[in-house]
């Protein structure tokens, strides 16, 4: 326990007058002198109430991240919002038995703050991450996870595709020029392989694996078959949770971890991947580069839909089915029309009601199986459906 | 006769004596402002904000107390040129004054009072419809820039200000929601934002008399005496089923991208079918307190709901972490439940107002009844 205290104590600054807010006129008064008191009651060692105005520091400040759409939120509210998780973690580490708790707020701080004080919150978590006991799995677990356990039930079949045109061209390792020419300018997609033999994710991640690295973290995990059914939601729970309750067993229904930067969340699972070497054909910057992890069951859906960057769609276990409508099919598969779906469309691809959606059938796609090792190719506004055929997960990597 | 009397529970976090672990903080306390002179003076205006509570007194007196003037535990009282009602937010105070309203910055307030000129300040003309925060063809809010004008003629009666979010109730008793719907407040059926005052078409024919607004959510209270309500249910604010409750001791956060929305008229009531919670109400839901008691009136915090009945009785529901809902602990419901402290005083409710984490109740002792009968 006092080691730890130890470590936590190197990620903090080392004396009260090294941690100043400098917040804005947009943080009240009433917040900063609350930030002031609680900082007061950290040096001076009264984690009791120091963890209770941590508390209302982060009822406070999460009311704000909640008043208005999520790009709109001041981001000194979300800066509060970590300080009040720093607080509150920081506490935690000197009580008995609430690590996992000390965690799960780092990773609230993670997942809904901001970086504050040269990223501390990220540096706690990798200290309590070290300190739990996730690593023990392993041993108990010991043969590899991934391929085994049959679930439940299996929605729909592996597809047969169906003709020569309609697949996605494959490539093995092209130049950088041939990929610009060939497919970036004209906005093709192709499935390229030979440009991850390097990394480590691709013999590394198994379930043992991610329960090891990852097993403590609290992720969002979307439940429900597909986000636009009626009883969709999310959630929040631990990896390991995940893999219980979703990978290993699916009595509770369809979970997908999707659409999450865990690998900024956990730097140790980034090491394992690598950005693709196209993505410098791009104008941005490598940290505009948002990098998603997509991890779930067979049978994980991500109804037809666009998305307005580049997109390369890596595949490190299991394989997924995956179908592309260019851009200028956007009439052929009806678009919801509500402003937030507006990007997705109506249809169920594997089975269309063609009385409802008859301009699907004219629209013509594309097709692929894409297996651990393949990278997709995924232009700009490209409408893609996604289908999870085994455990998998993908990484993706958004550019422009 | 007994005057009425105000209680107070819930956040008190910048009050002199205030402490969360301590369970009488939690249970229904006599108001007190602090300072000797507030305490005398009768209240009869409340406009709690978070940080701070201001209350103007029967003799025309402005009280402040809580966090004023970049301190806590503060107690500011003295008379401010007939101010008539108040409105609040953390940063601003908007007065009513005889035929003007005036705004200040709740940073410019010393032990003194208000000094120098006001931030912002607007003449009223003659005609006044409908209670403050309602003026002269439009409402006055405590953020920039302070004043709205109706688009359309209205025949305005109340107004309720949400956290995003407005509910007006017209004189004709119908009711209308505008700003933002992201979480169904508006109670038009979907989640988009709408800039200007749009009846509730689902509360159509009912005729309406009162309406309250929350940080997400939205309520009101028929003539009949019915309660409906809308919006964001992540604490159980609109007293139907809340998943997050369902998991008891699980207190996250609910995920800022979740669009689960409900499209039926009313929820489903059924509590045995643990699969129907609500976690957005898009269209206003009939609700029943427990007795089939007759509601009267309503009033909103962030992220809990209390209806005064007819019978002056107080049932709340929702967000309880800080003894909002004043059951004596720091839980949260989505079950009205009423508050048994003023049953075992004696005392008859009156009205409600709450704060952003608190509640205000006023009171009559029922023992006086016959005295008051009698005058």
């Amino acid at each position: 326990m006092n080691s730890l205290w130890c470590e936590v104590q190197e990620v903090l600054p080392r004396t009260r007058e090294g941690m100043q807010f400098g917040f804005s006129e947009t943080v009240n008064d009433s917040v900063i002198y609350l930030l002031q008191q609680a900082r007061e009651l950290l040096y001076e060692g009264s984690e009791d109430v120091c963890l209770a105005v941590s508390e209302m520091i982060l009822d406070f400040s999460w009311e704000r991240l909640n008043s208005d759409t999520w790009k709109n939120v001041a981001k000194e509210w979300r800066q509060v919002y970590s300080y009040g998780c720093l607080f509150k973690a920081v506490c935690l580490c000197r009580k008995e038995g609430a690590l996992e708790e000390a965690m799960r707020t780092c990773d609230m701080g993670l997942l809904m703050g901001a970086a504050i004080l040269d990223n501390v919150i990220l540096r706690l978590g990798n200290i309590l991450q070290n300190r739990l006991t996730c690593r023990k799995r392993i041993a108990e677990d010991g043969a590899d996870g991934c391929s085994r356990k049959k679930t439940k039930h299996d929605p729909l079949p592996v597809p047969l595709l169906s003709s020569s045109e309609s697949l996605i061209p494959h490539l093995h390792c092209p130049s950088l020029e041939h990929f610009k020419e060939n497919y970036l300018i004209p906005q093709q997609p192709v499935v390229l392989s030979g440009i991850t033999g390097h990394w480590p994710c691709m013999k590394k991640w198994s379930l043992a694996y991610i329960r090891e690295v990852a097993g403590c973290r609290t992720v969002p995990v979307e439940l429900g078959s597909r986000y636009t059914d009626d009883e969709w939601s999310q959630t929040l729970m631990t990896v390991n949770d995940f893999i219980d309750k979703y990978i290993e067993d699916q009595q509770s229904g369809v979970g997908y971890l999707a659409q999450h930067q865990l690998f900024d969340q956990i730097p140790e699972l980034k090491q394992d991947i690598c950005i693709p070497d196209y993505c410098c054909l791009g104008e941005g910057d490598e940290e505009d580069i948002t990098i998603n992890a997509w991890f779930g069951p067979a049978g994980t859906i991500s109804p037809l839909h666009q998305d307005p960057q580049q997109n390369f769609l890596a595949q490190a276990v299991g394989r997924k089915y995956i179908r592309l409508y260019s851009p200028g099919e956007a009439e052929n598969v009806y678009p919801h029309e509500t402003h937030i779906l507006h990007n997705t469309s109506q249809v169920d691809v594997e089975n269309p009601n063609l009385e409802k959606f008859p301009k699907f059938a004219e629209a013509t796609y594309k097709e692929c199986i894409l297996t651990p090792g393949q990278v997709l190719f995924i232009p700009v506004k490209y409408w893609h459906y996604v289908r999870a055929l085994d455990i998998s997960f993908s990484v993706s990597f958004w550019w422009s | 006769m007994a005057a009425p009397a105000w209680f107070a529970f819930g956040f008190g976090g910048f009050e002199p004596v205030w402490k969360r672990q301590n369970p009488e903080a939690l249970r229904p306390r006599p108001l007190d402002l602090g300072g000797k002179e507030a305490s005398r003076r009768c209240v009869c205006k409340l406009r709690p904000s978070w940080s701070y509570t201001a209350a103007l007194t029967g003799d025309g007196y402005l009280v402040l107390s809580g966090f004023v003037g970049g301190l806590p535990q503060q107690s500011v009282c003295f008379l401010h040129g007939g101010c008539r009602d108040l409105l609040t937010s953390e940063k601003y105070l908007l007065l009513l004054c005889k035929d003007h309203v005036e705004c200040w910055d709740t940073g410019s307030l010393t032990s003194a009072g208000l000094h120098g000129e006001p931030l912002w300040k607007m003449e009223l003309s003659g005609d006044k419809d409908g209670a403050f925060p309602l003026v002269s063809a439009g409402y006055v809010c405590p953020n920039p820039p302070f004043f709205k004008e109706f688009p359309h003629q209205l025949q305005v009666y109340k107004l309720a200000l949400g956290g995003e979010h407005a509910v007006l109730l017209s004189t004709q008793q119908t009711v209308y929601a505008w700003g933002s719907g992201r979480h169904g407040q508006l109670g038009h059926g979907g989640v988009e934002y709408v800039p200007e005052p749009q009846t509730v078409e689902a509360l159509q024919g009912v005729p309406m008399d009162d309406v309250a607004a929350g940080g997400w959510h939205s309520v009101s209270i028929s003539e009949a005496g019915d309660t409906y309500v809308w919006g964001w249910n992540e604490s159980g604010q609109l007293g139907l089923p809340c998943n997050k409750l369902a998991k008891v001791s699980e207190r996250m956060g609910a995920g800022s991208k979740s669009v689960e929305i409900s499209h039926g008229e009313e929820a489903e009531k059924g509590r045995e079918n643990i699969c129907e919670f609500i976690s957005i109400q898009a269209f206003p839901a009939l609700m029943d307190l427990p007795e089939g008691a007759a509601a009267h009136k309503a009033s909103c915090g962030s992220r809990h709901t209390a209806v005064v009945t007819r019978c002056g009785s107080l049932y709340t529901w929702g967000w309880g972490n800080y003894g909002q809902l004043g059951h004596g602990d720091t839980a949260s419901s989505d079950q009205p439940t009423r508050v048994k402290f003023f049953s075992q005083h004696q005392l008859d409710v009156q009205d409600v107002v709450c704060g952003v984490w608190s509640t205000f109740v006023l009171c009559h002792s029922k023992e006086n009844e016959p005295r008051q009968f009698g005058l």
